[in-house]
Parts: C-alpha cells; structure tokens; sequence
C-alpha cells in the first residue's frame, strides 16, 4: 500500500535502524534526465511521519552536489546515543566518493561534505558497509576496481586483493551478514567473487557459465551465513539465483517469476523470507527465497523500478525509485487507498480558505472537489505474515496472581527436526512473602483460637512503642480482669499507688498479700485520728490522695470536753445553727467562711440535698487541677473528663473511665475520649485514640482512625490493620459469644480490600474468610462470585456466589437468551440455606433484643407491691439471662445461631456451677465479683436462690458493667432484694443496658467479664418453653415475699460489743460498692475465701451483728421517739431497709458488713464520726456502693435527725 | 516468586501467540499461528481441552474472554483480517460472530468493561480500530475509525469503567454515566487514547514517546486511585508508563520503565493493577512493580525454559 510518493529521480538511502525519526536521502541519479532537462545535482533528507496520512514527505535538509550518483548508503557511522546522525556515503558519476554529515545537511548545509577521495577511476556503482564494523565500507567501480574504507581513516584504502581478470566494471558489493570479513562482489557479466579480507584474496568464484546471467544485484543471506542471490538484468533469464558457497557449481533454486529483466533487489533484515525484487516488467514482487514463492505483488506503475529497499527500521515499509521520477514509499501490510484519496480531496480543499476563499468577505458556499469517484481499493497484505508480527512470547495475568507465559523458540522451526512442544505455563506470583506469612500466621490463630501466643507475639516483635502498646490493649481484651490490666497498661498500679500512699502517709506499707486488713487498718487509723493529725492532713492533700485518713483527721476530738461557742462571730452563729437544726444555714456560713470541711460534714447530715448543693457549691470554688477529678468522681460526671481534661492527660481519663465508668457508659465515654484524641491530627494522638477504641471495643472508629494515620494501602500496611481488627472483633466475639458482623462500610472497604490482595497472591479461599459477607456492594459481590468459582471444585462446599445478573447474549436465537440465568439459579438456591445464619446478625442485631428482658420488667407481682420492695426502681433492675440458644420458642432465626450469649457467665473462679445443695453459698456470695470478673465493682448480684432443678451455671458478674443479675427463674428465698431497700435505687442498676450497636460489646471489652461459656452449660430455662429467650423474666415474686418476713423478723439481740474506735476503714472503696472495673486483690481474696462461709446463710456472721443490733436498738430509740407520722414512715423505711441489709450480712457481703459496722460503731461513740465515714464512702466509690451507702447513711441520718 | 504450578501443553501446530485465562481463571484459551483457538479447562491444576475452534483462515494472533455475565464468550482476531466471536452454548463452542471490516491482519482484540455492555475493540493493521457492540437479536452495530495508527494498529485496551477513586462508591441504582475510553498502539509510534462522545469515537490523546512501533498498550485496572495507568511498550525496547492524575485525562506525564535490548512485545497487567508483566522478544518475562517512591522495579525474572523462575527459593516452592 502506497504511504508515501514525491516527485524525485533519485537514488535513495534509509536511515539506519536506530536512527528516529526515519528519513530517506535521495541523491540525484546519474545517467537520467527528468522531463525538464535539470541538470542540478542534489543530496535530500525527508522525513516519513507516518502519523501524517497524507502522501507529502518532509523535506529536512537539502545540499547541492556537483555529481550526480550511481549509488548511496547511509551508513550507521558516528550516530549519536540516539541514533541519530551516521554518515552518508555517494558515489558519483565521475568516480568520485563523497562522505556527507547528514546532521549538518539538515541543520544548515555547512561542512556537510566530511571527506571526498577520487581514486576511483570510474562510477561508483556498488556501495556497501560493514554490518559489524559500521566505519568500513566496500565500494566497487570501473576496471574492477573494489576499495574498502575506514571512515575513521578515509584517504587510505585498501583492496580485498589483486584485481579481478579480465578487468570488468562492479555492478555490486555485499558483506556478509554472519562473517564481518567476508566480502562478496559482482559484475555484470554474472560472476561472482567473494574475497577473505583476512587472506586479502577471493576464495571461490560464482559462475553459471550460461552468460546470461547479468547480475545487477547481488544479496548476503540474511541468517544463512553460506548463501547468497544474484540477480540478472537479462530479459532472457530475468531470475533470481540462490546459490549456496557449499554446492557452488550450480544455484541452489532459481526463482523464476518476472517476464524481463530484474533491475534491483533487496532482502529483509527483519524477516530473511522476503526478498523485493523490481524488473523491467514494472512488477515489483516479494519472494519467499526459501521456497521460491511469490507471495506478494505490489500494485505499481507502468514503469520500471530501478531500485527498491527496505526500510531497515519499519520492517513493513520499502521505497521504490522509478524511472518516471517517482519516489514511492510503501507498506507490505495492506489497507486501504480510500482514506489516503479522501486525505489528498481533503488537503486540496483546505488549501483554499474554502469559506472565502478570494477574501471577499462573502462567504462561498463549500468549495465542491470533484471526488475521484472513490473506489475503495483494497490492497492485501502479505499472503504470509512477517515475522515481525508473528508474536513470540507472551505473559498475561489471570485471577488469583496467575501468570500466564508462552514463548517461542526463536530457532526456525525449519532447522528443528523435532516438534517444538508448544506450550504454555501457568504459574502463581507471590509478590508479597511476609505479607502471605504473616496472613497465615493470622489465619492459623483464628482457627487455633490461641489469641493470647498471638498477641504475645505481637508485643514481643512489636517494632515500635505504639504498636506494642496497641498489642498490649489487645491482648488484655483476652484476659481475665480486663480493666485492672487496662490500668495498669495506662501506668495505674494498684499496689504501686498503695505504696506511694503509705510512703506519703509515713507508713511502711505492709502487704498482706490480700490488700489491707481490717484490723490493721482500724488500729492505724486509730493511732491516727488520735495523733495530731495535721501533719498527715497536709500530706494527703499534697499528694492529692483522697485518703479517708484525711477525712477523720478533721473530725473533733470526741473525747475531749468542749466548749459550744454561741458568740455572733461565725463559730457562734454556726453553733446556733447546728443548735436549732438549722444545716442549711450552718452550712452556708461555713462555706462563707471557707470551712469546708465543715460545711461538708454538716450538709451530710443536712440531707441529701443539702450535700449535693454544697458539694457543687464547694467544687465550684475550687478551681486546682485535682478538683476537676474530685468533681468527676464525686458528681459520677465523666463526661465532662473525657470532654473537658487536657489531651495530654488522656491517660488519666482513661483510667478514671477504667475505674468508674458504668458500663453502659464507659464504651460511648472511650469513644468520646478516642475522638477528641482523633481529631487532634497528629499521629501520636490517633495512637492514643486506637487505643481508646480499643478498650470501648469499637471496631468501626479504630479502623477509621487508624487508616488516618497509617498507610492501609500497601499489603503490609493493611495486614497490620487486619491483624488488629480480628484480634479486636475475636475478643468482642468471645465476650459475646457471638460473630461480630461487618458493619462499617470503612472496615468493609479495608476487609475487601484485604481479600483482594490475598486473592492476588493466590490466597483464594483465605481471601474469601475476609470478605465482608453481609454486604452487597457490587464490588463486594463480585469479588466473592470470582472467588468462589475461581476454587474450582475445591469450593463447592462455600458460601453461595452472589452473582452479577447475567445479560444474554444469543448464539443462534434470541431465546436461549435466558438460559445462561437459569443454571445459575439453582446454584444460589442450593446454596441458599446456608447463608440465613448470617442474616440475623447483621439485619437484626441479637444485642438489642437480647437485652430487652432488661427493660424494667411489666408486671412486678401481685405480692411486690406490699413487699419490700418499696422502690420502683427495684423492679427494674435489670434481669440478665442466659440466652438459650436452642430454645424452641426462639426465633427460629436464631435457631442456628448459637453464638449470642451475652450471658455474662462465671469466668470459673472458685466457683464451680453449683447444685441444688448449696444455692446460699451460690447466691449469696457473689456481692464480690469472682475473682476473674474485673468487674469488681459491681454491685453483688446475689442471685435470688437456685430453683431445685439446679439450674444455675455458675453466675458471676459478667463485667463491671453487668447489673446484678438475679437469676430470674430462680425462687429467691434468701435475697429480698436486699439492695432495693438500701436507698433509691442505684442509677446504674435501675437502668437496664441500652442495645449497643451490634458491632459493640456490651461495654466494651474494658469492662468483660471472662471466658464465655458455651453454650451447652446453660442448662435449659427452668422457666419452661414459653418463657423466650425475649420474653421478660419471669420475677417470682411470691418467694421473695414469702421469705422476705423471715429474714426481716428475727430482730437480734445487741450482742456485738463495741469495739474499740473503729477507725475507717482505709478502703473506703472496698466496700461492697466497688465502682466497676475498679476491682481489688482484696476483693478478689475475700471472694475466694466466701464459698467456705457462705454455707450457713441464715445467720448474720457474729462478727456483724453487732450492725444488726445496733441498728435495731437505734431504730428502736427513734421509734419511741418519734412523734409525727412523717418521722415514723421514714423510720419504718429505715427499718425495711436494714432487713436488706441483713440479708446482705447474711451473704457475707463482707465488705458492706466492714463497713457498716464501723459506722455502726462510730455511730455508737460519736455521731459525726459515722456520718463522716458513710459520705466518705459514698463519695469514693462508684454509683451502686453510693446509692447502697446511702440507704446506710439514710438510716443513720434518719436517727441522727431524730435524736 | 513465580512458580510454575501447571504446564499446559497446547499441541498447537505451530507458533503459539497468546494465550488467556477467563476472568475465573479456570479456562484458559491459546491460539496459534496454526490458526486455531483452544480451550482448555485447567482448574485444579488439569488441563482438559474444551474446545478446538476452527474458522480462521490464517495465524491467530490474540483471543479475549468477554465478562461472565455475558456467558461464554470469546473473541478472536487474525492474520486473516477477521475477527471471529465465539461462544458456547450447552458446552459447545459455535461461531457467533464473523468480522470481516478490515483490509489487513486484525492484530488485536479487547473486550470492553463489562458496564458498558458487550462491546470489542478490534485493531487491525489497515490502520482501523473496530467497534464492535452487541445491540441483542444477533446484531452488532460496527464503529470504525478508519486511519486510527497510519500504517497498522497493534494493540487496544480499554479503560476501567469505574470512575478513578471511586471503586467502591459506585452510586448504586441509578447506572452511572460512564465516559468510554480506551488506548491504542501502533506503527506510527503513538499511543492514542479514544474517547466516545455522543456516539461518536474521538481521538483523546496522543501520546508521543516511543521511537518504533507501539507493540501492545495494557490500560491498568483501577485500584481505587484517582490516577489512571498505562503500559505501552515498544519495538524500541522501551516500556513506558503513562499516568494522568486529572479527572479530565489531558495531562498525561510518562515516565520510562526500562528499556530492553530487543523488541519488547506485551505487557499485561495484574488484576489489582500493581504488578506488569512485561514480554520481551529475548523470550524473558519480567514483572515490576512500582515502589512507593514511584520507582519502577523488577521483582523477577521469569527466566527462558520452563517458564521457571530464577529467583525461586525452596521455601517458597515449598509453601505452594
């Protein structure tokens, strides 16, 4: 196909291969005219932009010559890096061989001409240069005469030996093209010499002896290094010879096709079974020498073609030099003409302006070009493909990191005897070692569930601080005592605070190995309360401790004697006040006065109000970075730490969230926390924040925050994120027994993400783990559908494909359009059942509902009402039950869903699930928390009573966060609701867990209770079928009421002698109210040492009837005492209260029995005392040990206020 | 690194040009100079041929499997200026489709994302790229751009659908309006890049670089970046890698990967669009891989012979 023509009679020269862009030189033929008789001689460079469809060559560069030429190469002699530049090398008329700098033709004509030389004698008709030594050049003329150059050296020649006889003109030169010292030449008369230039003589002649062969060209063999061709120029044998230098008496084939004479010739480097030939029967034809097949014919012009070449660069291309003056340019690969014709119209119209074209200012209309009538030539492409397009090799990628290859021997298949086995292979690419080795390793724990080695492991490979801390936070999620653990991470040692505060109290601290004893304690507080205690005073203040000691140091001497001031200064209007009842303003003055020591202890007998007002008012005033705390602490309002306190103290936030936080709180404070730290920006923060995330256990925020900060887009950066989420979501999982379900569409984005990569690794059925698979974003579906048919058979057992809807695309009718769906159909189907499991967890999160039995419950009994239980609240009291998975009234949905357990269940401890025999010991013990619930604050959930059938699992706290949780079915015989009557119901125990987000624990994993149960242990509902694993708990009341009477009634005697000053207890907070997650090594040894006293549960330990008696005879006193109604439905309030009280002595509620009976005795010897310490307590501790000291304070107040 | 874990031994007669896995990656297809298709099933390590599809009149340069969704398709182009559409139905593979729109050897074949349909780009030597879309009832509306690469198309390859950075949030319901592109390479050393507009195909851009024939362009699959991604190699020797971060696609910034000492023939990418395969005409494959400082490396050698890999350790052959 025609690319390329202009108007030249020329001889022409490519450029070499490496030289871009291509150009041809043509240099001006001797021995021809053109039409106009010209007789100027030229050298001119054009450009092939092929990127140009039309015919126009660009002219570069063009130099004038005072020879005409027989011949030109362009030889690739000092070209750039490029490739650009070279030398191009003419040979003239007269004998004259000029070297021209092609560079310079082009850039201005300047000292173009590099080197001349005449020695020879005649015209250069023959020009070739050394394929391996591109400065040596062969170039051959009249009288044999055959001169090799160096263009390093140009005026010296040699010759390739003596002289042909009888001398003869040289019509060519050829060097081999495999040996770069052998030199071949021919002369018109058909013989051929070809010449060692190592021996410098011709070693073998070639001849045919017909004398017909008249050779105007001569060619090396591409590849074969022993063959050549020659061609003749005689009409009467217009042939190409093949000879081989092996069998040189006769040519090897003879291709035999044009009518005359052949007048050029040229062999394709690029693909040695193509051979152009031109002859004066205007055919120009391609040759496949090895077979001696035509394979192609050019459509030319009725002229001759004296010379015809490959292009060396663009194998596909040749340019042909016709006698008519035409230089054209064409393409072997065929195409059309009709774009080339519409190009040329195109070109001629818009050398007009066609819209005005005479400037006129009227526009024309479109200027009509006659359209040579178009036909569409279509000019085939070679019947053989070239080798340049035959594609060798190849690798492509498919699914799953395969890679595809295929190559091709680039021997010809001619020369290899045997069959080249054809194949192709298919091999995996891993790209990413200890990304997949580290998945594995992932993966390999989620199977083995052996989180803790994992996350050991982590923090001892862990390359930086954060990230070990990060590991740490993790790993503790899988432990017992979650919260005490977090403390310690964050720097809070129990037992290192302790020390500091006895160092800071003067003490020796004396470990007990089970924190502090009481009597030890009471001893020191007496010596210290007895001693001046300023010193001690200004110490604890210091130190910020909130040390009771502190307190007590302020009381008044009791024993001494003293005067009451009644002057009008403050003292006296104080003691007036305090006279006349008068607290609140007794109060006033004192804050008026600063005294607020007094102020406090005043306003906590002044009543709840009184003292509430007060402690605001004296916050309020106080403006040191301590009381912000003390305010939290006191007030329970820990939004404001997580909201209000310096970022840098993160920790200590942390921590108090750690300590006190309600559970139902403590996850959405975490993530208050985690934001505000998130959305400082920086770096360190977002570590801060994770682990905020963390301990809420809120996946969703710690992916976020994370992929904030942190690369996720490498594999590696991912795979450290995914490690984090799986440990996080398998600890959540553990704490609920249930599967954690994708919800965040961040973390689905990362999880698909990660299966990509691994898929691309060729982790195919590891990829699909991670697949969010609730989801149905296209991406997402996709993936999975890949995945699941990529596995081939090995597959068929996972989940369903969701698959792409099909389209259809017919074969032979449209109808069959709808079969390819159809198969697909059953296949879902099929795989249907097995995905429904999935769907409860994501569509209606079990949490909620699960926790609807905590809802306060509907109908609290005939009998409650008259009971007890005086306080609404009471009922509500959050019932936990297990779920019973299995249970056949459930939610069929659920039926196969066993993991949602919520159920806080023992983490074991002491406790073994106990039988019938010993419901007391059960059930009345846990006031503490087991040992291995963390929760230690929480309020002792004495389960009401074992129903006969034995049915409790060994309950235990499930966290801090847990309410108490009576059992439900159980007939409570022991546990009146001894709580309930202690005061107004505990804010956190009257409200019942709000649903947290599916993807959230129940309060964050800070806060968990230990190893789930399976399942199984749960013994069926004693409550029987209908009683749902949502149905609300059924409360039998009847027992309670039944058996309330009988723990209330035995009044016991005041036996407990008064001991001596019982000094607070320095743990104030050990009381039974614990604030969650705030537990204690001595809570844990006095629960460990309960099973053994538990048995007997009726009696009140001895050792505390002393409360009993002396709370009885105290209500007693001000029952004769009390005049008006009002006083006396307190007191018999107070005296229901105490029976709840009792009933918790009866548990061995240690603490509380620790406690109250100080108060009791204080209260014995010194009124204020006891007060003192009752508010002490409540302000220390957390919500429940509050509310249950105050219904303690409550009766003690009560008394007071009556006496 | 790469370990050969199936040799599938074609039986071709000849030179084999391409061979494909279908998007599962559970068939492979191969075709050859003696111009047959085959199919082969290879899941699990097998190599079962499926098919042995006869019709085309001379070496078979390239196949390409259409989507899933559309069945099984698969299209083929050769010397013999045709382009054949294959599909199987009822596990038979029958000619579908016969192109016969251009005047050389169709060099390549391209299936386009699946979102826009059934739709194939066809390059062929006559300088033409074809479009073929599938409209239903057996028909197929034919674009062409006549003169597309002056003297021969060698290669097409089609751009992700999805909008760059927008892989996951594909806005569901309403069909998102995607904007149809797709790159070529050919013998007038450019790669251009193709843009439908009203229904009309328009050249983009052109991208100069290369000094020798663009052997094959590879667009590469979208990972999510706002950045779009070409391989084009070369005759030359060099593989180039063209990125344009713009959404408007105009400002194209091209950047050298590697030049080779021989003609350099495919380059394919990965599915996740991170790793280039690159053929070369020395019968090497390599791979590479862009580092985080945008560097292009090589990552490994497939080495000449059985397709094995130099760099493979024994762990390694081990964990497959």
């Amino acid at each position: 196909m025609r690319l390329k023509e202009i108007q030249r009679t020329a001889h022409q020269a490519w450029s070499p291969a490496g030289h871009h862009p291509i150009y041809l030189a043509l240099g001006t033929s001797a021995q021809q005219l053109d039409a106009s008789f010209n007789t100027t001689a030229a050298i001119e460079i054009f450009e092939m932009d092929f990127a140009d469809p039309s015919l126009e060559m660009q002219l570069k560069g063009s130099l004038p010559t005072t020879n005409r030429l027989h011949s030109i190469v362009w030889v690739n002699f000092g070209t750039a890096e490029d490739g650009t530049g070279g030398r191009l090398v003419g040979g003239s008329e007269n004998g004259t061989l000029t070297v021209y700098n092609p560079e310079a033709i082009i850039s201005s004509g300047a000292e173009a001409v590099v080197g001349e030389s005449d020695k020879h004698t005649g015209p250069v008709r023959a020009l070739d240069f050394n394929p391996f030594q591109n400065n040596l050049l062969a170039s051959g003329a009249n009288d044999s005469e055959i001169y090799i150059w160096d263009l390093n050296n140009f005026s010296s020649p040699m010759t390739p030996g003596a002289k042909t006889q009888p001398v003869e003109d040289i019509s060519v030169v050829s060097w081999n093209r495999q040996v770069q010292h052998i030199l071949a030449s021919a002369n018109p008369s058909g013989k051929a010499v070809v010449w060692d230039l190592r021996k410098n003589e011709p070693i073998i002649k070639i001849s045919d002896h017909s004398n017909r062969m008249h050779c105007s060209g001569m060619l090396w063999h591409p590849d074969v290094a022993t063959q050549l061709v020659l061609a003749s120029e005689d009409d009467r044998q217009p042939v190409i010879q093949m000879w081989d230098l092996r069998f040189a008496t006769s040519p090897l084939k003879v291709l035999e096709n044009h009518k005359r004479g052949i007048l050029s010739i040229s062999w394709s480097q690029a693909d040695s079974e193509l051979l152009l030939s031109s002859a004066k029967d205007n055919r120009i034809l391609c040759w496949n020498p090895n077979t001696g097949e035509v394979i192609y014919e050019l459509p030319t012009t009725n002229q001759w073609c004296f010379d015809v070449q490959w292009c060396p660069r663009n194998p596909a291309l040749l340019s042909a030099a016709s006698f008519d003056g035409r230089i054209t340019v064409y393409s072997v690969m065929g195409g059309s003409l009709k774009a080339q014709q519409q190009s040329t119209a195109d070109m001629i119209s818009s050398s007009f302006d066609t819209m005005d074209p005479f400037g006129t200012g009227q526009v024309l209309p479109p200027l009509q070009v006659p359209q040579p009538s178009v036909q569409e030539t279509i000019i085939p492409p070679l019947k053989k493909p070239p080798k340049w397009v035959r594609r060798p090799v190849g690798a492509s990628f498919g699914f799953g990191g395969k890679l595809i290859t295929f190559e091709n021997s680039k021997l010809p298949p001619v020369q290899s005897p045997q069959p080249v086995p054809r194949q192709v292979f298919v091999s995996q690419v891993t790209t990413e070692t200890e990304f997949l080795q580290r998945s594995r390793e992932l993966q390999a724990t989620l199977k083995s569930g052996s989180f803790n080695n994992y996350c050991q492991a982590k923090i001892q490979n862990a390359t930086s601080d954060a990230e070990q801390d990060i590991w740490k936070f993790l790993l503790v999620n899988f432990e017992d005592e979650a919260r005490i653990k977090f403390l310690k991470l964050l720097g809070f040692s129990k037992d290192e605070l302790e020390r500091k505060i006895s160092k800071c109290l003067g003490k020796n601290f004396q470990s007990n190995g089970h924190g502090v004893d009481a009597k030890d304690l009471a001893e020191k507080m007496q010596r210290l309360t007895t001693e001046r205690s300023d010193e001690a005073a200004a110490d604890a203040r210091t130190s910020g401790s909130i040390s009771p000691a502190d307190f007590f140091s302020h009381t008044p001497k009791e024993n001494s004697t003293f005067p009451i001031p009644v002057s009008c200064d403050t003292d006296g209007l104080i003691s007036q006040a305090l006279l006349v009842g008068n607290f609140e303003g007794a109060v006033d003055l004192c804050l008026n006065d600063g005294r607020y020591a007094e102020a406090i202890l005043l306003s906590i007998s002044g009543g709840e109000d009184l003292l509430k007002k007060t402690q605001q008012k004296y916050l309020s005033k106080q403006k040191s970075s301590i009381s912000m705390l003390i305010s939290s602490v006191v007030t329970q309002n820990w939004r404001d730490i997580v909201q209000n306190c310096e970022l840098d103290n993160w920790k200590e936030a942390l921590a108090a969230l750690l300590t006190y936080a309600h559970p139902e709180d403590f996850a959405c404070f975490c993530d208050t926390l985690g934001n505000r730290l998130e959305h400082e920006g920086t770096e360190k923060r977002c570590l801060q924040a994770c682990l905020c995330y963390i301990c809420s256990g809120n996946i969703e925020k710690l992916v976020e925050c994370w992929a904030l900060h942190r690369d996720c887009s490498s594999p590696l950066g991912l795979e450290d994120l995914v490690e984090k989420v799986m440990m996080l979501r398998k600890s959540i999982e553990r704490l609920r027994n249930s599967e954690v379900a994708v919800q965040s569409p961040v973390l689905a984005e990362k999880l698909t993400c990660y299966a990509g990569i691994l898929a691309s690794e060729g982790s195919l059925s590891t990829a699909m783990t991670y697949l969010p698979d609730n989801s149905d974003q296209p991406g997402i579906r996709m993936l999975r559908d890949r995945l699941y048919h990529a596995q081939g058979e090995a597959a068929a057992q996972q989940q369903p494909p969701n698959s792409f809807n099909r389209v259809g695309v017919p074969t032979a009718n449209p109808t069959p359009a709808a079969q390819p769906p159809a198969p697909k159909a059953p296949i879902m189907s099929q795989f249907q059942p097995s995905a429904p499991p999935q769907v409860p967890s994501q569509q209606q999160p079990p949490m909620p509902s699960i926790f609807t039995p905590q809802v306060p419950l509907p109908n609290p009994g005939p009998g409650l009402p008259s009971s007890t239980h005086a306080h609404p609240p009471s009922s509500t009291r959050p019932v936990v039950r297990p779920s019973y998975p299995q249970h056949p009234a459930t939610a069929p949905a659920f039926s196969s869903h066993q993991p949602f357990q919520p159920q806080p269940v023992s983490s074991g401890g002491p406790f073994s699930p106990t039988g019938p025999p010993m419901p007391a010991a059960n059930l009345a013990g846990p006031p503490l928390p087991p040992s291995s619930s963390t929760a230690g604050g929480l309020p002792p959930t004495p389960s009401p009573g074992v129903p006969p059938m034995g049915f409790v699992l060994s309950t235990s706290l499930p966290s801090g966060m847990t309410p108490p949780s009576s059992q439900p079915g159980a007939p409570g015989p022991v546990f009146p609701g001894s709580f309930h009557s202690q005061g107004p119901a505990p804010p956190m125990a009257s409200s019942s867990f709000p649903p947290i987000g599916a993807g959230y624990p129940q309060g964050g994993p800070g806060a968990p209770a230990a190893k789930p149960f399976p399942a199984p242990v749960v013994a069926p509902p004693p409550t029987g079928p209908h009683d749902g694993w949502n149905d609300p708990p059924a409360v039998r009341t009847g027992p309670r009421k039944k058996k309330l009477p009988d723990n209330y009634t035995p009044p016991a005697p005041i036996t407990a002698p008064v001991m001596g000053f019982p000094v607070e207890a320095p743990q104030p907070h050990n009381h039974t109210q614990v604030p969650p997650g705030a537990p204690q090594e001595p809570n844990v040894q006095l629960l460990q040492q309960l099973p053994a006293e538990r048995v007997e549960q009726k009696e009140i330990p001895s050792e505390h009837m002393v409360l009993k008696t002396t709370f009885d005879s105290l209500v007693q006193r001000c029952q004769l005492a009390a005049g008006d109604p009002q006083t006396k439905r307190k007191l018999d309030d107070a005296g229901k209260r105490l029976g709840h009280l009792y009933d918790k002595l009866r548990e061995q509620s240690v603490r509380i029995v620790l406690c109250s009976s100080r108060i009791i005795q204080i209260s014995s010897q010194t009124g204020a005392g006891k007060v003192c310490f009752g508010s002490r307590c409540s302000a220390a501790d957390g919500s429940w040990s509050t509310c249950r000291l105050r219904g303690d304070q409550y009766v003690l107040r009560d008394v007071m206020s009556t006496n | 690194m790469v370990s050969v874990i199936n040799t599938v031994d074609t039986s071709h007669e000849d030179m084999i040009h391409d061979a494909q896995m279908d998007y599962y990656g559970t068939r492979l297809a191969t075709c050859s100079s003696d111009r047959t298709v085959k199919i082969f099933d290879v899941r699990n390590g097998g190599q079962i041929l499926v098919a042995d599809l006869r019709g085309h009149e001379g070496p078979v340069w390239q196949v390409a499997w259409a989507h899933p969704m559309f069945g099984n398709i698969l299209a083929s182009c050769s010397y013999d200026r045709k382009v054949i559409i294959w599909k199987e139905e009822n596990g038979t593979w029958d000619k579908m489709y016969e192109y016969t729109g251009h005047e050389s050897s169709v060099n390549s074949v391209c299936w386009g994302p699946y979102e826009f349909g059934l739709i194939l780009a066809c390059g062929s030597s006559d300088g033409a790229i074809s479009l073929l879309t599938f409209t239903g009832d057996q028909q197929w509306d034919v674009k062409k751009i006549s003169n597309a690469h002056t003297i021969g198309c060698n290669a097409v390859s089609w751009a992700p659908a999805v909008v760059p950075g927008s892989l996951i949030d594909q806005p569901s319901g309403q069909k998102p309006n995607y904007v149809k592109r797709f790159v070529s390479g050919g013998c007038d050393n450019l790669v251009k890049l193709w843009k439908e507009e009203d229904g009309q195909w328009k050249e983009d851009q052109k991208l100069e670089a290369h000094s020798d024939w663009v052997r094959d362009v590879g667009w590469a699959p979208s990972i999510g970046l706002p950045t779009s991604t070409i391989a084009s190699c070369s005759q030359d020797g060099r593989v180039f890698i063209w990125t344009c971060d713009d959404p408007a696609g105009n400002t194209w910034t091209v950047k050298l990967l590697h030049k080779f000492n021989d003609v350099v023939w495919h380059v394919s990418w990965s599915i996740t669009g991170n790793i280039l395969a690159v053929s070369g005409g020395d019968n090497k494959v390599t791979l590479w891989k862009e580092s985080m400082d945008g560097q292009w490396a090589c990552i490994s050698d497939v080495s000449k012979g059985q397709g094995a890999v130099s760099t493979i350790t024994d762990t390694q052959q081990n964990e497959q």
